[in-house]
């Protein structure tokens, strides 16, 4: 139905190709961000983890009062090192069969690399998704571009034209 | 609801996001909007009066027939949800920043 491409975000980093690949995902834990604007577990103690191959998952664990709770993000869909992977990315507020998805590629480029992020697949949601509704400040924040990556561009697009 | 919301809520259904695709090329009557999309004229008059309400159409009349009306996006709405999309690409930037921090502190060569 609507066609172009997703949210996007690049980045280049002054390591190799192989390093790129192997810190964006076995380091995880180590770069991303922490508090409640990146993270499922808010201010707890958390951890991050990324188990590498095909139908290996992005998954962050935290402790509450409870004991250890797992907040699975995604299964690794796509598994190229250290070219590209691709991953679905399921926001908290997301029911079990829904997801988006995350492509990373890592490009050789002189120096260093240049590593890409595309986000998209926001359309499959279901109707009325409560991309907003109902969700606090920092939860929406992390559940930052919710449906409609592929709309993105086209709208991007319309407001260039004028 | 902040006119966001509004934008969000008219959006969030695969035929409303259908008729906002089709009308970025060119205005359009409800009939024609109605027949790309597969569906009832009623049901495409529903969908019309939520993105109406929402902002992010508005109708217009055809020449001199008040009863012909064509439907055509407004700018407006359209500011905002491109202010969200850059808070979205703000994120993945901000974690591919940290990234770089890291990567370049553990394995660059200096």
């Amino acid at each position: 139905m609507i066609s172009g491409d997703a949210a996007a975000a690049s980045v280049f980093v002054r390591v190799s190709q192989e390093d790129a690949f192997d810190v964006f995902t076995r380091e995880i834990d180590a770069w991303w961000k922490t508090g409640p604007k990146f993270r499922v577990a808010g201010k707890r103690r958390g951890r991050l983890f990324f188990e590498g191959g095909l139908g290996g998952r992005l998954f962050e664990t935290f402790e509450v009062a409870s004991g250890t709770r797992t907040f699975e993000v995604g299964k690794v869909t796509a598994w190229d090192p250290p070219r590209r992977m691709e991953l679905e990315w399921r926001i908290s507020n997301f029911a079990p069969d829904e997801k988006t998805t995350v492509e990373v590629t890592f490009e050789a480029m002189g120096e260093g690399t240049m590593v890409t992020v595309r986000h998209r697949g926001w359309a499959s949601l279901r109707k009325g998704h409560p991309a907003r509704h109902g969700l606090e400040g920092a939860a929406f924040a992390r559940s930052i571009g919710m449906w409609w990556g592929e709309l993105m561009t086209s709208l991007r697009e319309h407001v260039a034209e004028r | 609801m902040s006119e966001l919301d509004r934008t969000l809520f008219a959006l969030s259904d695969p035929t409303r996001r259908g008729v906002v695709d089709l009308l970025r090329r060119k205005p359009r009557r409800a009939g024609e909007l109605a027949e790309a999309l597969a569906m009832s004229p009623p049901a495409m008059s529903r969908h019309l009066r939520v993105l109406r309400q929402s902002g992010l159409v508005e109708e217009d009349h055809e020449g001199d027939d008040a009863r012909v009306r064509t439907y055509r996006l407004r700018q407006r709405p359209f500011r905002a949800l491109r202010r969200w999309v850059e808070d979205v690409e703000a994120f993945w930037a901000s974690e591919l920043d940290a990234f770089r921090e890291h990567a370049e502190r553990t394995r660059g060569k200096r």
